[in-house]
């Protein structure tokens, strides 16, 4: 690692610690912002001097999965030192980030991390897209509180971007992974305008409201809940009523489909009907999600038969998800009805776990490729000032020039020439850069960068 | 300009295993790229090919399906560009490496059967054949699509009823947009149908007076193929009447598209080759030998006789 600073992660996270360690080690918001605090206002050794702190930023990131703490510390900085100083001062349970639970990379390997992170690579349910929103959160809060470092903004940039490049370019992140999503994505392979058509839950248990929420959030038409018990099936529509209400309030986030918001507010999109009318609420639906308790099957061939019969050959797709099965055994073979279980889901969620895991190979691709270019950068980190130096130096001549053609000229004329000077500073820095990047050594580069500043340094230009 | 139209003539096939691949790689990937370059690529094949049409039409003054080579590319075209219109309307790429697959097995095989013979069938040189084929061509392309589509639905509900979860069940889009897809091309194909039969009627009236007396009388709107295209026009308007106001819908629906293609086929195919009907071209069908229409054209052309104008009866 290059430049005046290095950078750290200290992480505890599902793949190294059981949950009750997670518990103990998560920070709330007000923690992180005290850490943030504490390490502001840390141990100045490394500072050179200069009264500053050690730390130059730090970024936690605490999920339900896991805490990263993200630091940039200056050149000859002990970050765990820092670190577990900065814990302790908050009341935090400094050991366990640097037990037998921890993780801990630095430079090029935390940032990996990050990059990997930041991709869904390293989530519970590989590719999940969660983490990205977590990470920005994370992000946001930190530079509401202090503005990061050069190194961990760079990183946590590149790690956006990485993450983007990974979920746009590869399929990580296509097709469900639980078996609820799954229950809509088997839906969707029947019925693609889920507004078009209607829903019936079968049994008002917790299985089931689940399973109809999802149904709910992908815009299904209308929900009726049939339930043995009335008054349940009713709590639960005006339940499942007043969540959907409550989510007209609510901003769409980036990664949901857009709400039909008037279908919403439709009162009429969840009811309640009582036992007796089950038969004509399955005649009434497109999809029939069951989770009753009963030990005996509920829907009958008979009653299925009669309700296919006004159809006209459209299909009829049946989830049964209750242990025992509720749909009798007949039932899956009257034309046009499909009957799916939570084995069939269970197959779904298994395949697509394993086209996203074929996937794997070519995210590393694009984070080796992020990450080629995070390493360019940091190898480039000492020639910024002085280049920087050179710009400035350059653009001072053009001015002068230009201002002077300005005089002498219309205004038309100085402007092309503002333009060419441009594309010549441009190219002179361009060609300088490459040179430094390709020196053979560090010496000669150091060489290189010393010869410059002596010969542009401001310290010695010509006033004229 | 003819050297342009020899490097389209080239390029053309090319350019259709290109898009076919870019399908192809979509249906067995899904890849981000892949859908986003497929859509555009066909399109901008299609309007190139459609320019190279027309300008080899100004070139040859004449309609440029005169030969075999002419036809199977004007066959491509139009089941690109029906394919493109659907795909559309309704959003849906994942069937696209079928349709396109099949166009650029035909650009491959016009390019397989080289330019051919100069054709100067005066046929070709009316306006009023030129527009009943291109309508016709364009009517039973999107019919055929249908009857694909039908097939495609039928397939998946087929793996939806056996629990088969594999790449059909991931790619191809739902059994209601293939279902759509079907009725989408049947919407297109039922009126282009109507237009093909109406003009060729007009077409007919016309041409009576323009060839041999006893060819003329053989221009009769019973002619067997005329009054089968009537019956397809009829029996698929049925269907899709069917499908809007009594709710034809799902696997029998699907059932009933395919039953009516190979119908359509068969009959089609039985009529050619085993009733008598003036709607035999040397153009392009080598088999025929038989006086024609399009060899008493010719000779009434080439007899200089005026042409006149009947007025329909």
């Amino acid at each position: 690692m290059t430049g005046a600073t290095t950078l750290h992660v200290r992480s505890i996270n599902h793949k190294t610690a059981p949950t009750a360690v997670r518990e103990r080690a998560h920070l709330t918001e007000v923690r992180a912002a005290e850490l943030m605090d504490a390490l502001s206002a840390g141990s100045t050794g490394a500072g050179g001097g200069r009264g500053e702190p050690d730390c130059v930023s730090v970024i936690p990131v605490s999920t339900c999965n896991r805490t990263e703490i993200y630091l940039e510390v200056r050149v000859g900085a002990d970050p765990d030192a820092i670190l577990r100083e900065a814990l302790t001062a908050i009341g935090a349970e400094a050991d366990l980030f640097f037990g037998e639970h921890a993780l801990r990379l630095d430079n090029l390997d935390a940032i990996a991390h990050l990059f990997r992170l930041a991709s869904g690579m390293e989530s519970l349910m590989l590719g999940e897209p969660q983490i990205t929103a977590q990470l920005k959160d994370a992000y946001r809060q930190a530079r509401a509180h202090h503005e990061p470092g050069p190194g961990l903004l760079r990183a946590f940039q590149g790690a956006f971007r990485a993450g983007k490049r990974v979920r746009t370019e590869t399929r990580i992140s296509t097709g469900a992974v639980s078996v609820a999503f799954a229950a809509v994505e088997l839906a969707r392979k029947f019925f693609d305008r889920f507004s078009r058509h209607r829903a019936v839950l079968v049994g008002a248990g917790e299985t089931g409201a689940l399973a109809a929420r999802h149904f709910l959030q992908h815009e299904i038409g209308q929900l009726t809940v049939v339930n043995r018990s009335f008054e349940r099936a009713q709590a639960l529509a005006a339940t499942l009523r007043e969540e959907q209400l409550r989510q007209l309030d609510e901003p769409d986030g980036d990664d949901t489909r857009r709400v039909d918001r008037a279908l919403r507010a439709r009162a009429d999109r969840i009811v309640a009907r009582p036992w007796e009318e089950l038969g004509a609420a399955i005649a009434a639906a497109d999809v029939v999600l069951t989770t009753t308790g009963a030990t005996e099957p509920v829907i009958m061939p008979d009653m299925v038969h009669e309700a296919v019969r006004g159809r006209h050959g459209l299909p009829l797709f049946m989830l049964d998800i209750a242990v025992p099965r509720d749909v009798h055994p007949e039932v899956s073979k009257i034309g046009n009805v499909f009957v799916f279980g939570l084995e069939d889901l269970d197959e779904i969620v298994q395949g697509n776990l394993a086209a996203r895991r074929n996937q794997i190979p070519h995210a590393e691709r694009l984070i080796g490729e992020e990450l080629d270019q995070f390493r360019q950068w940091l190898e480039d980190i000492d020639l910024r000032p002085t280049v920087a130096e050179f710009r400035a130096y350059l653009e001072d001549l053009k001015d002068k020039q230009v201002g002077f053609v300005r005089k002498k000229h219309s205004d038309e004329v100085a402007d092309e020439v503002d333009k060419s000077l441009q594309q010549f500073i441009k190219k002179v820095l361009g060609r300088s850069m490459s040179t430094l990047r390709n020196s053979e050594s560090r010496e000669e580069r150091q060489r290189h960068l010393e010869t410059l500043r002596h010969l542009f340094s401001t310290d010695d230009r010509d006033p004229d | 300009m003819s050297t342009a139209l020899t490097l389209i003539t080239i390029l053309l096939p090319l350019g259709y295993a290109a898009v076919w691949a870019d399908y192809l790689w979509l249906f067995y990937t899904d890849h981000p790229w892949a859908r986003r370059t497929c859509s555009r690529l066909a399109g901008s094949l299609v309007l190139l090919h459609m320019a190279a049409i027309v300008v080899r039409a100004v070139g040859l003054k004449r309609l440029p399906m005169g030969t075999q080579s002419e036809f199977l590319a004007a066959l491509a075209l139009a089941l690109m560009g029906t394919y493109l219109v659907i795909e559309r309307r309704l959003r849906a790429k994942q069937t696209g490496f079928l349709t396109t697959g099949a166009a650029a097995l035909l650009m491959l095989l016009a390019s397989l059967a080289g330019p051919g013979t100069a054709n100067t069938s005066p046929l070709l040189q009316d306006p009023g054949f030129a527009g009943h084929a291109v309508l016709v061509l364009l009517a039973y392309t999107a019919l055929s699509l249908s009857f694909l589509y039908a097939i495609l639905y039928l397939v998946l509900a087929r793996q939806l009823m056996r629990r088969q979860f594999g790449l059909l069940f991931r790619r191809l889009p739902a059994l209601e947009t293939l279902e759509r897809m079907s009725v989408v091309a049947v919407e297109m194909g039922v009126p282009l149908l109507f237009l093909a039969l109406a003009l060729g009627h007009l077409w007919m009236y016309n041409l009576a007076d323009r060839v041999d007396p006893k060819m003329a009388a053989t221009l009769t709107p019973w002619d067997p193929k005329i009054l089968l295209s009537w019956v397809i026009f009829l029996a698929y308007t049925a269907g899709l009447v069917g499908h809007r106001f009594w709710g034809w819908r799902g696997r029998r629906m699907n059932i009933m598209a395919v039953a009516a293609y190979i119908a359509v086929v068969v009959g089609m195919g039985a009529i050619h080759h085993f009733f008598p009907t003036f709607h035999k071209f040397p153009t392009l069908d080598a088999a025929v030998t038989a006086d024609t229409l399009e060899q008493s054209l010719a000779r009434h052309a080439a007899a200089g006789s005026p042409l006149e104008t009947r007025e329909w009866r």
